[in-house]
């Protein structure tokens, strides 16, 4: 097996450095997230492969918060664009664990299919090579297996990491993972190691059915109960790996400008509120039932996975405790007429 | 603090009686360090009622959903907490005969959201910390300041230190220092606008920041609009903020959202003041930024 | 330079006004021509396409008519930031456009049915690329009837194809209301779902198509149900806030539909599978 021993991964990360922009995790200051490789500060910033995951995921790689789309400039009625040239730095992310990836297959599934192909996700993803980190210690708020996935495999993955003692083995398994792990061929050692066992679940979740139940919840009183300490912050949404609604707006200055797509959230007002005024979704308890409907029954019947990887942040980080586990159990539970 | 079985009793009385139609408290969630917000509208419910040393989280900022409606309602609050509901009531964002305001004493909580976290997996710490939440430290107001039934025994005032040093030392640094400092702070503000949602004061019914004719701040993360929504939002909190530190407590990227809030208390304190937002109600009082007296200090125009 | 929508499904291509109506006081028919001459790409009746006043914002639009390969057409109110620029415009402005979007009318399944088409206010604007294409291809569907309805005279929309051009065609009868009643106009007075009773049109071989304020789409749906019409014979056009157009962004959902790729059309077997939400 080839294996990367841990003191050599700063070389690694150097070598890769070369030819691409490499994210890996960092705590920065008092966050944690996926940052370039190129931004990293010795005295200030921390490499965080051995913690369980970071605040924030990396789909910001590929799904900027902020991507500009295109400029124009206006002379009295006539109007030129110019649409901004993708940056043709490849990327990489490396350390991203199994839930995280599943994050990424499904924002391919977005942008990718379905009657349109979104051209500037494309552009990155295409130069995207994602090196996962194999998970073996699921946390206290874990539960990716029971939504589909393999903590210690992930699908979309060119390379795969998985702890040993004293380092990772190095588990190509693309041809993009072939291209990348040329670059630092002899920083591999050959070595015949056992790899860790994966522990136990300390959160499981029956899921099964519970994209056909919804359909029949529609008007269920659980809404109300579970929507009530919803403040609709949105922190949910940002941190999620797999929430992709996006907002596009104009920034103009005199006769130029450019149009710009940022991150959105739909547990905001006005995610639906129309010019005339009408808003479907008014109230907080409909934005609510809209975004777990589109988690866990939508995106199902449209793509055929739930659009929940099991990562767990949404349940730590919201101030009025909303969890999508005891959602999924209360639907699982519940007696439908049907 | 643990006034969970006082609470119960009390809840359960006011809506045996009809004298409310709800009770806003708290409950447990799935963890032992876990206590979220929770609304008993039966007297069954009143089991779930929890009141421990994880309340943190502020519940007048749940009567604001509740604004237009004309249910009695039975709230839950602690010092910090009860100045909110003399925010609202001086904004006039709801009556007070709907409410039944129950206060509880007390002698500091821990925070819920520090807890999930450090137990989480997230953060590299050997022992999760224990104590008593960041801002319970120095507490200025232990004891609610309005109430309809009050629950413990008065407590003593914690927080002896000034808050405004590190506001004092912020002053001190030069302007180039001063503006890498906030750069720092608020370039990795993701712009969730979680501190708008938790906060008390921030009650329009549309937001400056959701305008669209004209927009006055854009969406974009860059560090010119994230400057702008913070310092429109603190201008906006001048006067008004009555320090419960719920902004901060829930930002997912740690931002000392108080920092700011405490250098316009602390101008506001010197050109209008001495004055502390929601320290007591009395019908008809406005914040300073809400009224024009012709000798307002204006030397800094 | 990119002028082309068909590479990049978010960047519009350039087209220029070239001619603007004005409907009613607030509403503005808008017709452009590729900056190559000629349409920008052909569209079905129903179809929408994303109108962008570029420095200022992007809206949906449906396509209220497609002069062969002459102009398209747009008819669009004044509600919010990006209309009010957009009708301070003169002709000659450039404006940037893509599309089109959308699944359009089932204008093959209706053909041989008699047409019954409801519309409210603005709502005459989407169903009016219907209208026109069945007068197009008029021996192709049956006895046509359009009941419309707005808020008073003035604001009632295409007012010389409404008094006019319509009621010539073969076997085709228009009738016109209004809410209140008004000076100078000896029509007939109420609100639409109301007057749809009372014409109370025979449901047999008939397709209804309704589009209008959500409000009286939802009492029509009832009326027409009243009447005796199957789900399978009732289809509306539906709205909501939209931002890319193709499906991505998110927000036009309706259950698991988005009302920009799967919709904006529906029929109400359709919609009543999906929840009740617009």
């Amino acid at each position: 097996m080839k294996v990367l021993k841990m003191s050599k991964i700063e070389q690694v990360l150097d070598r890769l450095a070369q030819q691409a922009d490499v994210y890996v995790p960092m705590l920065r200051g008092q966050q944690t997230g996926f940052f370039s490789w190129n931004t990293y500060d010795e005295g200030y910033d921390d490499l965080m492969f051995d913690i369980l995951n970071v605040y924030q995921s990396p789909k910001h790689v590929i799904l900027p918060q902020t991507e500009k789309m295109y400029s124009f400039s206006q002379e009295g009625q006539e109007i030129k664009i110019d649409v901004e040239a993708e940056e043709m730095t490849p990327k990489i992310i490396m350390g991203i664990r199994s839930c995280d990836v599943r994050g990424i297959e499904h924002l391919d599934d977005v942008f990718l299919t379905k009657g349109y192909v979104d051209q500037f996700y494309k552009a990155r993803r295409d130069k995207t090579t994602i090196i996962a980190n194999a998970c073996y210690n699921p946390g206290t708020n874990c539960f990716c297996e029971s939504m589909g996935v393999n903590p210690t495999d992930s699908e979309a993955a060119d390379i795969i990491m998985r702890e040993v003692n004293g380092g990772y083995v190095w588990d190509v398994k693309t041809e993009k993972g072939e291209a990348v792990t040329k670059q630092i061929e002899d920083l591999l050692e050959e070595q015949e190691v056992e790899l860790f066992p994966l522990k136990p679940f300390l959160r499981k979740v029956n899921y099964e059915g519970v994209a056909e139940k919804l359909k029949d919840m529609f008007e269920d009183p659980m809404w109300e109960k579970f929507s009530e300490p919803c403040q609709t912050c949105g922190i949910c949404t940002y941190l999620c790996p797999t929430c992709y609604c996006f907002d596009i707006q104009v920034k103009a200055w005199g006769d130029e400008g450019y149009r710009f797509r940022c991150w959105d959230s739909c547990m905001y007002r006005e995610y639906t509120q129309m010019a005339g005024g009408h808003n479907p979704r008014e109230a907080a308890k409909e934005r609510f039932r809209n975004r777990f409907l589109h988690k866990l029954q939508f995106f199902t019947e449209r793509y055929g996975r739930p659009l929940c990887t099991g990562c767990g942040r949404c349940i730590v980080v919201c101030p009025g405790g909303v969890s999508i586990i005891k959602i999924i159990d209360t639907v699982k539970e519940a007696e439908t007429g049907a | 603090m643990n006034y969970t079985q006082e609470i119960r009793e009390i809840a359960a009385r006011l809506l045996e009686n009809g004298q409310v139609d709800m009770v806003i408290a708290w409950e447990k969630g799935d963890h032992e360090y876990q206590t979220i917000p929770f609304i008993a509208r039966t007297v069954d419910e009143v089991g779930r009622i929890v009141c421990d040393e994880y309340s943190i989280h502020n519940l007048s900022n749940s009567l604001l959903r509740y604004r237009d409606g004309k249910e009695k309602i039975a709230i839950v609050v602690k010092g910090c907490d009860s100045r909110g509901i003399v925010r609202l009531l001086e904004d006039n964002q709801i009556k007070r005969d709907r409410l039944y305001i129950i206060g509880v004493a007390c002698d500091g909580v821990k925070d819920p959201l520090r807890a999930m976290k450090q137990h989480s997996g997230f953060e590299r710490i050997q022992t999760p910390e224990d104590g008593l939440a960041a801002k319970c430290l120095d507490c200025r107001q232990p004891n609610p300041v309005i109430y309809d039934e009050m629950v413990g025994e008065e407590q003593p005032i914690r927080g002896e230190t000034d808050r405004f040093a590190r506001i004092a030392e912020i002053e001190q640094m030069s302007a180039d220092e001063r503006y890498r400092f906030f750069e720092d702070m608020l370039s990795r503000c993701i712009r969730c606008y979680a501190c708008r949602q938790a906060c008390v004061a921030c009650n329009c019914r549309t937001c400056i920041f959701d305008e669209t004719r004209p927009q006055w701040v854009g969406r974009e993360t860059s560090i010119s609009d994230n400057f702008m929504y913070h310092l429109v939002r603190a201008s906006h909190m001048a006067g008004r903020c009555v320090e419960c530190g719920e902004c901060e407590r829930v930002c997912p990227v740690n931002i000392p959202l108080m920092l700011i809030n405490r250098k316009l208390i602390k101008d506001v304190n010197e050109f209008f003041g001495p004055y502390e937002a929601g320290m007591e109600y009395v019908e008809g009082n406005k914040p300073p930024l809400s009224v024009y007296k012709e000798n307002d200090p204006d030397d800094f125009l | 330079m990119h002028n082309c929508s068909c590479e990049n499904p978010l960047v519009p291509g350039i087209v220029e006004v070239v001619k603007i109506i004005d409907e009613t006081p607030d509403v503005k028919n808008f017709y452009v021509r590729s900056e190559k001459g000629g349409v920008p790409f052909n569209v079905m009746p129903g179809q929408l396409a994303m109108v962008s006043l570029i420095p200022v914002g992007e809206g949906m639009f449906s396509v209220s008519w497609q002069e062969e390969n002459d102009h398209l057409e747009f008819a669009i109110k004044r509600t919010g930031l990006m209309t009010d620029e957009l009708h301070r415009i003169e002709v000659g402005q450039k404006l940037g456009v893509r599309g089109p979007y959308g699944n359009g009318f089932p204008v093959e399944e209706c053909k041989g049915k008699d047409m019954l088409f409801i519309a409210g206010g603005i709502g005459l604007a989407p169903l009016r690329s219907f209208i026109k294409y069945c007068f197009k291809h008029r021996d192709d569907f049956g006895k046509i009837t359009i009941l419309y309805g707005s808020r008073s005279a003035a604001d009632l929309c295409f007012k010389d194809e409404l008094f006019e051009k319509w009621p010539q065609q073969k076997d085709t009868q228009v009738y016109v209301t209004i809410d209140n009643p008004e000076e100078g106009w000896d029509g007939h007075v109420g609100f639409v779902p109301a007057y749809l009773e009372e014409l109370n049109p025979n449901p047999e071989g008939t397709i209804a198509v309704i589009c209008g304020p959500p409000i009286m789409i939802k009492f029509c749906l009832q009326s027409l149900e009243k009447m005796g019409y199957s789900d399978e014979q009732v289809i509306t056009t539906l709205e909501m806030r939209m931002k890319c157009g193709i499906g991505k962004c998110g927000r036009c959902n309706i259950g698991s539909e988005y009302i920009c790729l799967d919709g904006p059309v529906f029929n109400l077997a359709q919609l009543k599978k999906l929840p009740p939400e617009w």
